[in-house]
C-alpha cells in the first residue's frame, strides 16, 4: 500500500538545513493498521505529510498503492490525495462556516461526483459515524469528540485506501479518544489501511504494528506476523528488521 | 460551480459581505449615474454653434468725452477693419453664441396673442453679419446696406426683415415654408419680414432651452458710446490680425478704449468651464470610487486569505488542486459582487428618478446599467486575483502544520 525507502527530508531556510527524516524506509501492507510514535520533533508528521502527498520529499523513493509519486506534479498529486487518501487531523480541521453535510461534502466535491452520489455518500458516512441526524449542524455545534467523528465521516467519504491520521486523538480527553479510536478499529476492519500517529502508547498498543520514529529514523517496530506471508512485500518488511533490532521494543 | 456552499458559507459572515455588497452597489449606482451626466455634458460642449469659431474674436470699443460720435466711429471703424489686410469680415454685434449674454424675445403669429409662438435670441448686425459669423444661408437672401436702421437703447430696432435659424424657421412654420413669412417681435407690431434663413447659429445661452433659436436683425445697437465689433480672419491669420486692430483703432479714434479681445474659441471654452469642471470632477470622482472599491475588495480578500490559510490547507489535503482554490475565491468575489450589483441596480435607478427630479437630468439610458454590471464584475475579478493566487500558494501542509 505504501512504500517508502531509503526516503530523505531535508526542510531548508536561508539560515539553517534541518534533516527532518534520513534514511526513512516503511512498508505498509494493504488492510494494516499502523501506529507511529516517537518523540516530539522525530518527524512524525514530516512522514505523515509525505505519506499523503502534502509535502515532497528531498531523497530516496516513495510507492503509494504501486505508483510512483516521485515527480508527479501539483494537480496529479492533489487528484491522488483526493482519491486514495483520507486525513484526519488533531485539530479536526473541520471549516467552521459548513455544516456537516457540506463538510464532508468538500472531497467529494473536488472528486466531482454528482449530487445524488454525494448525498448518498454523505449520508452514509455520517450515519456510520453516528451524525447522520446532525447534518445541518455546524462544527461549533457538536463536542470534539463528535467533531473528530465528522473528520472522520470526511476522510472516509471517499472510499479512499489509505487512513492518515496525525494524533487524532491528541485533542480528546481520554472516553472520547476511545471512542475515536474504536471507530478507527472498526473503519480498518471494513478493509481500510490506517496509518495514525500518536503519543498514546495505550491507544499505540491496539494497532497491529507499532513504528517508532527517533530522529528521523525508524528505529522500531513490533512484528506484523499476520501479514508476513506476502513474498513481494517480505524484502522491505526484512530492510526494517535490523534497525527493529537495534533498539528494543517501546519499553 | 460550488455556488452553494459558498454562498452559505459567505452567510455567516454577513457583515464583510455585505459591507462590499453596498460598496459594490453605491458604486454602481454613482458610477452610472455620473458617467451618463459626464456625456450628457460632452455632448453639449460637441454642439456645433453654427459659426466660424477658428478665425474669430470680438472686443468692445468705448467712446469717452463729451459728444462723441458713436455713429459715425461704428461706420469709420467698420470701414477700416474690412480694409485691414488678412481680415475677412467684420459687424457690428451685440452678443455671439456661448457668451451668456444677449437679448432674447418671444415670437407669434398673431398680433396679441397671449404666448409667444417661440424664444430667440437677437443678434443685431449690419450687411456683413451673416458673412462675419461664418453661418451658412441655406434659403432666401442676405441684408441688404439699406435696410441696416440705426438704433439706440431708448428706440429699439424695428426688425422689419429678420433672418432666422433654420430651427426657428421650422419652429414657427413647420411646415417648412417660413421664407417670406411675417412675424410679430412686438405683440402690437409692426411685422417682420423673413428673408433668410440660416442653417444654425446657437443663442448666447448654453444651456437655454431655445438653444439654436436665433434672429439676425439689421441694426447698428450701441450702447450709449460703447459699440461691439465681431471680426473674421482670413483662415490661419487670427491672431496676427487681433495683433494690428487695437493700434489701428486708437491711431484712427484716440478718444476711446479698445477693450480686451477675445477669440471665439476662448469664449467657447469660457461658456462651457462649468460642464467641463463638472466632467472632471465627476471622472474623479468615478475613478476615486472604483480605485476605493477595487482596494476594500483586495483588502477583504487578502483579510479572508490570511484568516483561512488553514481551511485553504485542508482543501487541498483533501484534494482540492491550486485551481480550485482560486476558483474558489473568484467565484465568492463574483458571487458578492453580483449580490451587490443586483442591489446597485435598483439604486442606480432610484438615484437616477432623483436625479431627473431635482436637477432635470435626462433618464439614464438603460444600457448603462448592464455595461456597468460587467465593468464591475471585471473590477472585482481584477480586484480578487491577487489574494485568490496567494491562496492558491498556500501549501497543503499547512494542514498539519498550524494549530
Ligand atoms: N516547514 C519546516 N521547516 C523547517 N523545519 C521543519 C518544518 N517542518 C518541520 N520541521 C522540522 O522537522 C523536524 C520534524 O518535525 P515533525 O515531523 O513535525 O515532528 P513530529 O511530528 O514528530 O513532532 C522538526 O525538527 C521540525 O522542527
Ligand atoms: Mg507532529
Amino acid at each position: 500500500m505504501l512504500t517508502m525507502s531509503h526516503l530523505q527530508k531535508v526542510y531548508r531556510t536561508h539560515l539553517i538545513e534541518t534533516s527532518a527524516l534520513r534514511d526513512f524506509s516503511i512498508h505498509v501492507r494493504e488492510g494494516e493498521f499502523v501506529a507511529v510514535t516517537g518523540p516530539s520533533g522525530s518527524g512524525k508528521t514530516t512522514f505523515l505529510n509525505i505519506a499523503g502527498l502534502l509535502e515532497e520529499f528531498t531523497g530516496g523513493e516513495y510507492q503509494l498503492d504501486g505508483i510512483d509519486v516521485h515527480g508527479l506534479d501539483d494537480n496529479a498529486r492533489s487528484r491522488l490525495r483526493n482519491e486514495k487518501i483520507g486525513f484526519i487531523f488533531q485539530g479536526f480541521n473541520l471549516i467552521p462556516d459548513l455544516n456537516l453535510f457540506d463538510n464532508v461534502d468538500v472531497p467529494l466535491r473536488y472528486r466531482g461526483y454528482n449530487a445524488a452520489e454525494r448525498k448518498r455518500r454523505i449520508e452514509e458516512v455520517l450515519g456510520r459515524v453516528g451524525l447522520a441526524s446532525r447534518m445541518k449542524h455546524y462544527p461549533s455545534e457538536l463536542s470534539g469528540g463528535q467533531q473528530q467523528r465528522v473528520a472522520i465521516a470526511r476522510a472516509l467519504a471517499g472510499t479512499p485506501r489509505l487512513l492518515l491520521a496525525d494524533e487524532p486523538t491528541g485533542n480528546l480527553d481520554s472516553l472520547m479518544a476511545r471512542g475515536v479510536l474504536e471507530l478507527l478499529e472498526e473503519i480498518n476492519t471494513q478493509g481500510t489501511t490506517i496509518v495514525m500517529v500518536t503519543h498514546d502508547p495505550e491507544l499505540a498498543a491496539r494497532a497491529h504494528r507499532n513504528v517508532h520514529v527517533i530522529d528521523g529514523q525508524v528505529t522500531d517496530f513490533d512484528g506484523e506476523p499476520s501479514l508476513r506471508e506476502s513474498p513481494r512485500e517480505a524484502g522491505i518488511g526484512e530492510r526494517e528488521s535490523p534497525r527493529a533490532e537495534a533498539a528494543p521494543l517501546h519499553s | 460551480m460550488e455556488i452553494r456552499p459558498i454562498l452559505s458559507a459567505l452567510m455567516r459572515s454577513k457583515v464583510s459581505m455585505i459591507l462590499i455588497g453596498l460598496q459594490v452597489a453605491l458604486t454602481l449606482a454613482i458610477v452610472c449615474n455620473a458617467l451618463f451626466i459626464i456625456s450628457e455634458r460632452l455632448e453639449r460642449m460637441h454642439r456645433p454653434s453654427g459659426m466660424n469659431e477658428t478665425d474669430t474674436f470680438w472686443f468692445v470699443s468705448t467712446g469717452f468725452g463729451q459728444g462723441f460720435d458713436v455713429r459715425g466711429t461704428m461706420q469709420a471703424d467698420l470701414a477700416l477693419l474690412r480694409s485691414l489686410p488678412g481680415v475677412a469680415d467684420a459687424t457690428t454685434v451685440i452678443s455671439v453664441p456661448m457668451s451668456e449674454g444677449g437679448w432674447s424675445t418671444g415670437i407669434s403669429l398673431q398680433p396679441n396673442q397671449n404666448n409667444s409662438t417661440a424664444e430667440t435670441a437677437m443678434y443685431m448686425v449690419d450687411a456683413h453679419g451673416v458673412s462675419t459669423y461664418g453661418a451658412k444661408l441655406v434659403a432666401g437672401r442676405d441684408f441688404r446696406a439699406e435696410e441696416v436702421t440705426f438704433n439706440t437703447m431708448d428706440d429699439p430696432p424695428k426688425a422689419a426683415t429678420v433672418i432666422v435659424t433654420r430651427a426657428l424657421a421650422e419652429r414657427l412654420f413647420p411646415d417648412g415654408d417660413a421664407l417670406g413669412k411675417q412675424v410679430y417681435y412686438n405683440n402690437e407690431g409692426p411685422t417682420s419680414t423673413i428673408v433668410g434663413i440660416v442653417e444654425r447659429l446657437q443663442t448666447p445661452w448654453t444651456s437655454a432651452d431655445f438653444v439654436d433659436n436665433s434672429t439676425f436683425v439689421p441694426a447698428y445697437l450701441p450702447y450709449a458710446t460703447s459699440s461691439r465689433y465681431l471680426v473674421r480672419a482670413e483662415p490661419g491669420r487670427r491672431d496676427e490680425v487681433m495683433g494690428a486692430v487695437e493700434e489701428k483703432l486708437l491711431a484712427a479714434n484716440p478718444s476711446r478704449i479698445i477693450g480686451k479681445m477675445k477669440t471665439i474659441a476662448q469664449v467657447r471654452a469660457e461658456g462651457y468651464a462649468g460642464d467641463r469642471a463638472m466632467a472632471i470632477i465627476l471622472g474623479a470622482v468615478i475613478f476615486a470610487l472604483l480605485a476605493i472599491t477595487a482596494l476594500g475588495i483586495v483588502g477583504m480578500a487578502s483579510f479572508w486569505v490570511a484568516q483561512r490559510t488553514r481551511q485553504i490547507g485542508t482543501r487541498r489535503a483533501l484534494g482540492a488542486t491550486r485551481g480550485d482554490i482560486l476558483r474558489y475565491f473568484q467565484t465568492e468575489n463574483f458571487i458578492i459582487t453580483t449580490l451587490g450589483l443586483v442591489a446597485g441596480g435598483i439604486l442606480t435607478y432610484g438615484l437616477s428618478l432623483w436625479l431627473m427630479r431635482s436637477y432635470q437630468v435626462p433618464r439614464l439610458p438603460w444600457h448603462y446599467v448592464p455595461v456597468g454590471f460587467l465593468c464591475l464584475w471585471a473590477l472585482g475579478q481584477l480586484a480578487v486575483l491577487g489574494p485568490a493566487l496567494r491562496a492558491s500558494r498556500v501549501p497543503p501542509a499547512v494542514a498539519t502544520r498550524t494549530v
